[in-house]
C-alpha cells in the first residue's frame, strides 16, 4: 500500500509538473490527466498531427522545404527554451491504455511500424520486472540519461555557441555538452550517465552521436532499459521558427534485436521562458520511503 | 585532378598566412586597451563583439580547504588566501558559527551531503567546469554533480522571495568585463571546509575579466548583512584547460554515495 501510495505521489508529480509546463504551451494538444489521448488529434503541431507516426513523414516532408533562421556563424537557430509535448514527462514510450500510475500514451515509437521496443526474447519480461522491483532512476534523482534526456518531464534550453551545442534540462540541474565538428569520442573505459556526445551538422539537421553510456539510466518511468553497449544518434531538424523536429534511433545488440527509432515534435516555450533550477536530490525526501518494497537501479549486472 | 588538388592547398596556406599578418598588423596597430592583451595577443570575440569565455576552465586554488591563508596538515595542502586582506569581516558572534561548523565538517559541510555547492564556491572546487556563452544566456557546467549555473543576460531578478543553491544569475558587460549579479540563495551551501558560510541573505556580484585568451581573473564580492559587517572580495585567476581532447566528465557524486550505502546493505529492501 505504501508502494502505491508513493507511485501514485511520484506519478502525480509528473503529471502536475507537466501540466505545468504546458500551461505555458503555446500550442495546447493534450487534454485530461496527463495522458496522450484524444487530445492528440486536437491540435496540429506545424500543420502536422502531433502523433508521433504521423508528425514524422509529414515534419520531414516540412523540414525539407523550410529555410530555418540562423545564427552569425550560419547554422539553424534552435537557441531557446524546447518542450517535448507529447511525450507526457517520458512516463511510457509505447501505446498505453493508462492505470492507476501511468498516463495514457501514443507510441512515440515510430520504427519498427508495430510502435514497440524490440528486445531480445531473453528480455521480454525484463521491463515488467523493473517496474515491479525498482525505482525508476529519475526517481532517485539519478540522470536521464541520453535520448531520455530530450522526452523528459519539463524542458531543455539550447545554447548555442560556435563549436559547441549545449542542453540545460530543468530536471536534476543536469546538462549536455556537444562539441560539433570532427572531435574522436572519449576512451572506451569511461562511462558517463549522460555519456560523450559530439555533433555534427548535416544540411539543416544537427546529428549527434552518443556513446559511453552506462546501464544505470531507463528509457521511460515504466522501465524500458538498455545495456551499456547503447549507441544514440540523436537528429534535430527545425520544421518552422518554432518547432523542431526529433528523432532519434537506439543501437544496442546485447538489448535489442533490431536498431529503432522515436521521433516527435519539441515545441518552443513562449519568448522569455527560463529553464530554472531544480534541485533532486538536495531536496528528495521520498527515497527511504521508496526503498521500502523496490530497490536501486544499478544497471543490469548491479555491484555486489 | 592530383594537381587541382595541390593547387586547392596552397592557395588555402596562402590565405591562412594572410590572414595570420593581418591579424599581426591589426593587433600591432590596435589601442591595447580595445583589441589585446597585455601580452598582445587578441582576444577571442563572440558574434556580439563581447570576449568569448566559451571553453573549459579551472581554478588552482587551495580555496575549497579554506578562503583564508592556512598551513599544511594532514590531508590538507597549505594555500594563500584568496581573501582580499585575509579577513572575513563576521560579525560580533557569527564567527562562532563558523568554528562549529569547522568541528563538524565531516557530516555537515553540503559538500559531504553531495549538494550543490552554490556560488562563488562552484568556480573554486577542484572541479572543470565549462562556459557556453551566448549573446542571451550563458552556462556554467561543473563537473561536480552535473551542476548548472544560468547566466541570463541583460534581464532583472525574479521577485523573491525564491532559495536555490546557485541562486539566480543575471549578467551584463561593463566593457569587456562580463558582470554577474547573483542573489535567492538558500543557507545550505558553505564557502570552503574550514566551515566558512553565509545566510539566505547573500548577494554576489562576479566579475570575469578575460585577460589573455587563456586566463580569466575572477573577483566576486560578498555581501550578506546578516552574517557579515561589511562587504568582502575574493580573486584567483581561472585557467583554460588546453588539453587537445579535454572535456568535462562526471562526478556524480550522490548517485556514488548512494551505490555504495546499497553495497554495504544499508538502502535497499529488508
Amino acid at each position: 500500500m505504501v508502494t502505491q501510495v508513493f507511485r501514485v505521489s511520484v506519478a502525480s508529480t509528473v503529471a502536475t509538473a507537466l501540466a505545468w509546463s504546458l500551461a505555458s504551451v503555446p500550442v495546447t494538444g493534450q487534454e485530461g490527466g496527463g495522458g496522450g489521448g484524444a487530445g492528440f488529434r486536437a491540435a496540429p503541431v506545424a500543420g502536422c498531427p502531433q502523433i508521433s507516426r504521423e508528425f514524422w513523414p509529414c515534419a520531414k516532408a516540412k523540414a525539407a522545404a523550410f529555410n530555418p533562421p540562423r545564427n552569425p556563424d550560419g547554422t539553424p537557430n534552435m537557441n531557446g527554451a524546447w518542450n517535448p509535448i507529447t511525450a507526457n514527462g517520458s512516463q511510457n514510450i509505447e501505446d498505453f491504455a493508462g492505470d492507476a500510475f501511468l498516463g495514457r500514451q501514443i507510441s512515440i515509437i515510430v520504427d519498427p511500424a508495430d510502435g514497440k521496443v524490440p528486445y531480445l526474447p531473453q528480455w521480454a519480461n525484463k521491463r515488467q520486472d523493473n517496474w515491479d522491483h525498482y525505482i525508476d532512476p529519475i526517481g532517485s534523482c539519478f540522470f536521464t540519461g541520453v535520448p531520455r534526456q530530450i522526452y523528459g518531464p519539463r524542458g531543455q534550453a539550447f545554447i548555442q555557441a560556435p563549436g559547441i551545442f549545449a542542453i540545460v534540462s530543468e530536471f536534476a540541474h543536469q546538462y549536455r555538452t556537444i562539441p560539433i565538428g570532427n572531435t574522436p569520442h572519449i576512451g572506451d573505459t569511461l562511462r558517463l550517465y549522460m555519456g560523450d556526445s559530439r555533433g555534427r551538422w548535416e544540411g539543416n539537421t544537427l546529428v549527434v552521436d552518443t556513446t559511453n553510456l552506462t546501464d544505470r539510466t531507463w528509457l521511460s518511468i515504466s522501465g524500458h532499459f538498455h545495456s551499456e553497449a547503447l549507441h544514440v544518434t540523436e537528429r534535430f531538424t527545425l520544421v518552422d521558427a518554432d518547432t523542431i523536429l526529433y528523432e532519434t534511433t537506439l543501437v544496442d545488440p546485447k538489448v535489442f534485436r533490431q536498431p529503432w527509432t522515436m521521433a516527435m515534435p519539441l515545441v518552443r516555450f513562449e519568448k522569455g521562458h527560463e529553464v530554472w533550477e531544480e534541485p533532486c536530490f538536495e531536496s528528495d525526501h521520498d527515497l527511504p520511503f521508496l526503498l521500502m518494497e523496490h530497490k536501486l537501479w544499478l544497471g543490469l549486472n548491479p555491484p555486489r | 585532378m592530383i594537381g587541382r588538388a595541390g593547387k586547392a592547398g596552397g592557395a588555402g596556406k596562402a590565405g591562412r598566412a594572410g590572414i595570420a599578418v593581418f591579424v599581426l598588423v591589426m593587433a600591432a596597430l590596435a589601442p591595447a586597451s580595445a583589441q589585446t592583451t597585455p601580452t598582445g595577443a587578441t582576444l577571442p570575440r563572440a558574434s556580439d563583439g563581447k570576449p568569448d569565455l566559451t571553453g573549459v576552465w579551472q581554478a588552482f586554488t587551495t580555496a575549497n580547504y579554506d578562503l583564508q591563508d592556512h598551513a599544511a596538515r594532514l590531508g590538507v595542502p597549505a594555500g594563500q588566501g584568496v581573501v582580499e586582506g585575509n579577513e572575513i569581516p563576521y560579525k560580533p558572534g557569527a564567527l562562532a558559527k563558523k568554528q562549529e561548523n569547522a568541528r563538524t565538517r565531516e557530516t555537515n559541510d553540503p559538500e559531504s551531503k553531495c549538494f550543490l555547492l552554490g556560488v562563488p564556491r562552484t568556480m573554486y572546487a577542484p572541479f572543470p567546469f565549462q562556459i557556453v556563452y551566448s549573446p542571451a544566456y550563458m552556462a556554467i557546467f561543473s563537473e561536480y554533480a552535473h551542476t548548472t549555473r544560468s547566466v541570463f543576460m541583460n534581464s532583472e531578478h525574479p521577485e523573491g522571495p525564491i532559495e536555490w543553491f546557485m541562486g539566480d544569475s543575471r549578467g551584463r558587460w561593463d566593457g569587456d568585463t562580463l558582470v554577474v549579479d547573483v542573489r535567492h540563495f538558500t543557507d545550505l551551501t558553505w564557502f570552503d571546509r574550514a566551515g566558512n558560510y553565509h545566510s539566505a541573505d547573500l548577494h554576489v556580484v562576479e566579475r570575469y575579466s578575460l585577460v589573455t585568451p587563456d586566463h580569466i581573473q575572477y573577483e566576486a564580492t560578498i555581501e550578506d548583512p546578516a552574517v557579515y559587517t561589511r562587504p568582502w572580495k575574493i580573486s584567483f585567476v581561472l585557467y583554460r584547460r588546453k588539453e587537445p581532447n579535454v572535456r568535462v566528465l562526471e562526478y556524480e557524486c550522490y548517485a556514488y554515495s548512494e551505490e555504495e550505502q546499497v553495497r554495504r546493505g544499508e538502502l535497499g529492501p529488508k
